[in-house]
């Protein structure tokens, strides 16, 4: 059995630290290029949302690379993409392939379901429940601790004084984590990654404006879609906040170790504005957006698919909140028609509003603070 | 004291209920006129670009009630059968509604979630009689009354097949009985000489043993009705051919217009025809559309059922 997981933030890289543990074979998928994603919107039909057209095209490649089985995560409920894995299947199956599907529902919508899909994927191994539950956790750890390096080297990025810096530190601490398999390794992994950063020379003086990613997660989180919107944002001073990532989505309960809220904590931020859950990442970017603006962030930006059932209607909210509670925010809706330079010039526009703000901000501070001291 | 209704979405499900509730409570329920190409417009002006078209039509009928009432009444139907999904524009629907305009009456939202049996969702409409002014007797009557309502209402009799082209339009409710969108659909297929069956009447057994045959459930309540229905219609052959009605950017259509494409061609079944609506549907392109598939349909002999293979017919 060789499977393949889609390329989405660090799912990947704790899908194949799973198969490495409990002895699977997997397929690494390709890396997102043009051609992939015109064979998957070749095929699709024409009103999937743009993520679908690309794991297509992303599974076609698997597929012809090796792999035999695929695995995707279903159940979210609302959102179209809960019944993706089906028509994948059947997309797949009329072009040719041959292959198996194993599609992951949440445990909490239906505990056989999850154990069912559990069993095919782990049924090659020589691990059973208990052992599967164990490494499962072990996975989770370091898909945080993965994550944790991501959001570390984000809020940096702008503020290193030696360019390349925090690049360097990051590639160092995935490093570091490549080789943590058990318990204490990953916790004293954790350790070495804090202190790696803490190392890197940074310039707290340098003017700067702070703003935040949010949105579809596939859209927000990969460089690829969103002409890698944190270092992009980062040569121009930004320091950036991302509201999702995909090790927190997979945390079961309690506090988000990376992001750093609960749920209700989530769902209070959001209600004024969204007051139930509405499938997909609605509510949390809602709740992000409450957050960052609260937080004194000078912008934000939002990505979405075209058409994307919960995004759009985070979309709609955006406009009240931001004139409520003053932030600019920039939606910007990704699809196959995106073109690089469009997306450049209104996120120039919006880096420019934002500058202009901060800078107006702070002179009114410092015309408030001489006057006070008069 | 006025409460208003826009005359879209889910009233077309539960409008009756809805206004017999403020009825009950002696209020004055202001539910808008049907659609016009006015509200379209309107509601496509305000609404977001990418809303599908049911919600810009909604947004069109809460601009209409924008001077005239005292609060504006949107339920948020959280799930209509348990195990069930509703669509994520019903959820957010209330606070969309909010976020249009600030010049809005305040927007009243108690929560619908029928897949509870004990109906805790109805203290939110006991609580909304309370804070409209209302005793708690006449709140506790009329949501009791509304509660008899909502158990006493649908199974639909099902008409036989008698005409020479029956067709099956299976689309959401709100596009199909709202002309105003729809641009007519059901008249002009009638005036074509076809006899229309819609989804809602095909009992709901029916539905059910259709969508056991599926791989995988569908949790979207409304999509699993329209695919059982359409699966129904195929496999007893009781329709000439199906027209499959969504609209631009709706996120459950367009998962399971491929599905139903899919299946259908498969089983080798009846014709089926899709058709996308949107705030530029023009009804030239619909009648030229509706013209090809009834003449299709009067040309090409029904396909039989699989097994029951007519006397001296070939079968390849």
């Amino acid at each position: 059995m060789r499977i393949a997981v889609p390329r989405v933030g660090s799912l990947h890289y704790m899908a194949e630290d799973f198969c490495r543990r409990v002895g699977i074979g997997f397929v690494p998928s390709p890396a997102y290029t043009l051609s992939m994603i015109e064979r998957g919107v070749a095929v699709s039909p024409e009103h999937f949302c743009f993520p679908m057209k690309v794991l297509i095209g992303s599974a076609m490649e698997s597929l012809e690379a090796g792999a035999d089985t695929l695995v995707t995560v279903a159940g979210y409920g609302e959102c179209r993409f809960n019944y993706f894995a089906e028509l994948q299947r059947r997309i797949l199956e009329r072009e040719g392939y041959e292959f198996q599907i194993v599609a992951f529902d949440s445990p909490f919508d239906s505990l056989p379901d999850f154990y069912r899909s559990l069993r095919a994927v782990t049924r090659s191994s020589r691990f059973h429940l208990p052992g599967v539950a164990r490494e499962l956790s072990l996975v989770l750890a370091k898909g945080h601790a993965f994550d944790e390096i991501s959001k570390r080297a984000t809020a940096m990025r702008a503020l290193e004084a030696v360019e390349g810096a925090v690049d360097q530190a990051a590639g160092d601490c995935r490093a570091l984590l490549a080789n943590a398999f058990k318990k204490d390794e990953i916790a004293e992994a954790r350790r070495a990654i804090a202190s790696r950063f803490d190392e890197v020379p940074i310039d707290r003086m340098r003017p700067h404006i702070k703003v935040g990613v949010i949105g579809e997660i596939m859209m927000s989180i990969e460089p690829y879609f969103n002409l890698d919107i944190e270092r992009w944002l980062a040569r121009r001073g930004a320091v950036v906040e991302r509201s999702i990532y995909m090790s927190d989505l997979m945390t079961p309960f309690g506090r988000n170790p990376v992001q750093g809220w609960t749920d209700e904590e989530m769902e209070k931020y959001a209600s004024p504005y969204l007051c139930h859950g509405v499938g997909g990442h609605g509510q949390i970017n809602v709740a992000a957006a409450v957050d960052h603006a609260r937080r004194g962030f000078d912008a934000i930006v939002h990505f979405f698919p075209f058409t994307c059932l919960p995004e759009v209607i985070a979309k709609t909210i955006f406009v009240r909140l931001s004139s409520e509670l003053d932030i600019p925010i920039l939606s910007i809706s990704i699809d196959e028609q995106t073109g690089r330079a469009g997306m450049q010039t209104r996120l120039e526009a919006l880096t420019d509003l934002a500058w202009s703000r901060k800078r107006r901000k702070d002179s009114e501070l410092s015309a408030r603070h001489a006057t006070s001291k008069v | 004291m006025k409460v208003g209704l826009p005359r879209a979405l889910l009233f077309h499900q539960y409008g009756d209920c809805w206004v017999s509730f403020l009825d009950d409570l002696g209020i004055d329920p202001v539910v808008t006129d049907a659609t016009t190409n006015d509200t379209v417009v309107t509601g496509t002006v305000y609404a977001d670009n990418e809303s599908c078209l049911p919600v810009k039509v909604f947004a069109g009928h809460l601009l209409d009630l924008k001077n005239t009432v005292d609060y504006i009444l949107v339920p948020r139907v959280v799930s209509q059968h348990p195990g069930m999904k509703a669509c994520p524009k019903y959820l957010g629907l209330p606070d969309m509604a909010r976020a249009l305009d600030r010049d809005l009456p305040p927007v009243v939202s108690p929560s619908m979630d029928l897949s509870d049996r004990r109906h805790r969702w109805a203290a939110d409409w006991n609580r909304l009689a309370l804070d409209l002014g209302k005793s708690p007797q006449a709140a506790g009557s009329a949501v009791d009354s509304m509660l008899r309502r909502l158990r006493e209402r649908d199974e639909s009799r099902v008409p036989a097949a008698r005409g020479s082209m029956p067709i099956g339009v299976a689309g959401h409710l709100y596009n199909i009985h709202d002309s105003g969108v729809s641009l007519g659909l059901l008249e002009r297929l009638s005036a074509m000489g076809a006899e229309v069956f819609t989804v809602e009447q095909v009992p709901i057994r029916h539905v059910r043993h259709q969508l056991k045959t599926l791989p995988r459930k569908i949790r979207w309540d409304f999509e699993s009705r329209i695919v059982g229905a359409v699966m129904h219609w195929s496999r007893t052959r009781s329709v000439a051919g199906i027209i499959y009605v969504s609209s631009f950017a709706c996120g459950p259509g367009s998962m399971i217009g491929p599905l139903l494409e899919d299946q259908l061609g498969r089983e080798e079944s009846v014709p089926l025809m899709t058709i996308i609506l949107d705030e530029h549907s023009a009804e030239g392109g619909l009648i030229t559309r509706l013209e090809a598939f009834t003449d299709l349909l009067r040309r090409v002999p029904r396909n039989p059922r699989p097994g029951v293979v007519p006397f001296g017919v070939d079968r390849p």
